[in-house]
């Protein structure tokens, strides 16, 4: 068994145990009208953030290494609180959830992009006092 | 043949991948996700699919998981709910960390060695595409930007299951390589060396995870863990204040759901406004009757009918699916007070039905322990004031524990079964 499967009897009856529950969970989504872009959007989650995202951000650090040198952290933390909050928060700071939002709360998401400016300078301008602290101690 | 590119094992520099760091990472990755999970899935049970009018998925293709949704902790739904998407966004730095400290994986060559293997890289496919699924449709339905144009609540519900059935499957198949991570290399250990003393895990035969020409380290293990954590700290308190509310909710400056609209009695978030809701002023002018069905028997009662009844005031929230929070003081006839004037003392469930012509969630069913509860109000009254019309007047539902919709707004009629 071992040979031919290339792993324990217990690792095939795992699989068997999901993946039949998987099946289950997109056999009762198969029939609706819609199912064809969740499974789209099922299937490009994936594709997106590792072919996209993740080299992304890699490239970015990489950047960020080259520029910043051995002070690569100072520069690499604020920008990467800065880029998550923008990743999480960018239906809002962007507006793209405003027309909805605004349909039923008669809200707006006002000031959103402004206040993530702020936030990014902040995070920029306490990395730049820490340099500076650590700088002057060593 | 030669490999290139990302299949080139030599392409991955990182010398902080491993398995101890991935062991690590999924470790709380883990723990953040069983909450987000069980939360997930109360929220389905919170909404009583079983009872009329109440179910979103297709009762006949859902699990069978449901209990009576008890009325006995105010705040429930407002902690399971708030658990459910903060934990939820605490839980996105650490999915993404962990993401990246495998992703040497994906580029594996052979793409596939044995069946075995084959069937697990078709498990993960599953996983990392259920999780990213998972985490960007509540992330967009949380801020109401609803491109993905399918149903939410379907797509989230089997994403979940999807998710759920193959992190077990993941889990219970790495647990053997994480225990021997953290025997091999010690639980915290690591996180002791500083940067000075941060070099690669030792070469795994074959993880692939350890890189075999690693760059000198820009960052300890332990700098890594602050980063990313500093990260769920940012992404916590940017959201934190509109599920706790009061003053917070100010200082949770990106929280889609931060505004305060005034001071008046009636100045809180409103989940959809009446006109949102297709209500107009003479469904809720003077002609404006409540019907109690019961039996075939039908009673119909004025607003002022009903301000002459018993009124009680309790404090409780509205708690939202999306995960904010309001809480206010709510003054009205007790349900139980209606039921038994219907005739209908002890009956359940109970559907409600509202005014609004539109809207999937117009109708809600409330269960027995709900129907019966003290506290359990259709409120007439916010603050002292009479209700605005976005926050449901002439009469409204509002139930400790409840998932904020089901609290029917401008209700019409209540059939006691």
């Amino acid at each position: 068994m071992r040979d031919r499967y290339g792993a324990s009897p217990l690792h095939l009856l795992a699989h068997l145990v999901a993946l039949p529950l998987v099946a289950f969970a997109l056999l009762q989504i198969a029939e609706r009208g819609d199912a064809m872009r969740i499974v789209i959007w099922l299937a490009l989650s994936a594709v997106v953030h590792d072919l996209l995202l993740l080299p992304f951000y890699g490239l970015l650090d990489r950047a960020a290494q080259r520029a910043a040198g051995r002070s690569v952290n100072y520069v690499r933390v604020p920008l990467l609180l800065s880029g998550l909050l923008l990743l999480v928060f960018f239906p809002a700071i962007s507006g793209k959830g405003n027309g909805a939002f605004h349909g039923v709360s008669g809200l707006d998401y006002e000031g959103y992009l402004a206040r993530w400016l702020l936030i990014t300078a902040a995070l920029f301008a306490l990395s730049g006092v820490t340099y500076l602290l650590r700088g002057r101690r060593s | 043949m030669t490999l290139s590119g990302p299949f080139r094992p030599r392409f991955w520099r990182s010398p902080l991948r491993g398995p101890w760091l991935t062991a690590a990472l999924g470790s709380v990755l883990l723990v953040l996700v069983a909450v987000v999970a069980t939360t997930g899935f109360l929220s389905h049970v919170a909404y009583q699919p079983e009872l009329p009018g109440n179910a979103i998925v297709d009762p006949g293709a859902d699990l069978p998981m449901s209990f009576a949704w008890p009325a006995g902790f105010t705040y429930l739904y407002a902690i399971t709910q708030g658990l459910h998407v903060n934990v939820g966004l605490v839980a996105i730095p650490f999915l993404l960390a962990k993401l990246w400290s495998v992703i040497p994986r994906l580029f594996a060559w052979p793409p596939v060695a044995s069946p075995a293997q084959g069937l697990e890289r078709l498990s993960i496919a599953l996983l990392v595409s259920s999780a990213v699924f998972e985490f960007v449709t509540g992330v967009m339905n949380i801020q109401y930007w609803y491109a993905f144009r399918f149903n939410f609540v379907v797509a989230h519900y089997y994403g979940a299951i999807v998710f759920a059935a193959s992190l077990v499957l993941h889990v219970a198949l790495k647990t053997p390589v994480i225990l021997r991570a953290y025997r091999e290399r010690g639980v915290l250990k690591p996180l002791r060396e500083d940067l000075a003393r941060t070099g690669p895990e030792p070469a795994d035969e074959h993880g692939g995870l350890v890189a075999p020409s690693p760059a000198a380290a820009t960052l300890s293990r332990r700098g890594l863990f602050a980063v990313v954590g500093a990260g769920s700290l940012a992404l916590l308190v940017a959201n934190a204040g509109e599920t706790i509310g009061g003053p917070l909710r100010r200082l949770s400056l990106l929280a889609p759901r931060r505004q305060v609209i005034g001071p008046g009695p009636n100045d809180f978030q409103v989940n959809k406004t009446a006109p949102a809701a297709g209500i107009t002023a003479d469904m809720t002018g003077p002609g404006y009757r409540l019907a109690l069905r019961h039996d075939g028997r039908e009673i119909s009662l004025s607003r002022e009918e009903l301000l002459a009844m018993d009124q009680h005031t309790a404090r409780l929230p509205i708690a939202c699916v999306e995960g904010w929070t309001t809480t206010q003081e709510w003054t009205g006839v007790r349900l139980a007070d209606l039921a038994r004037t219907a005739g209908a003392a002890g009956a359940a469930p109970a559907l409600v039905r509202s005014l609004q012509p539109r809207g999937v969630l117009g109708r809600a069913s409330l269960n027995a322990g709900q129907l019966g509860h003290p506290d359990a109000l259709l409120a007439l009254k916010v603050n002292g004031a009479d209700l605005s019309l976005d926050h449901g007047y002439p009469a409204r539902i509002i139930v400790p524990g409840l998932p904020g919709v089901h609290n029917t707004k401008w209700v019409g009629a209540i059939e006691f079964a």
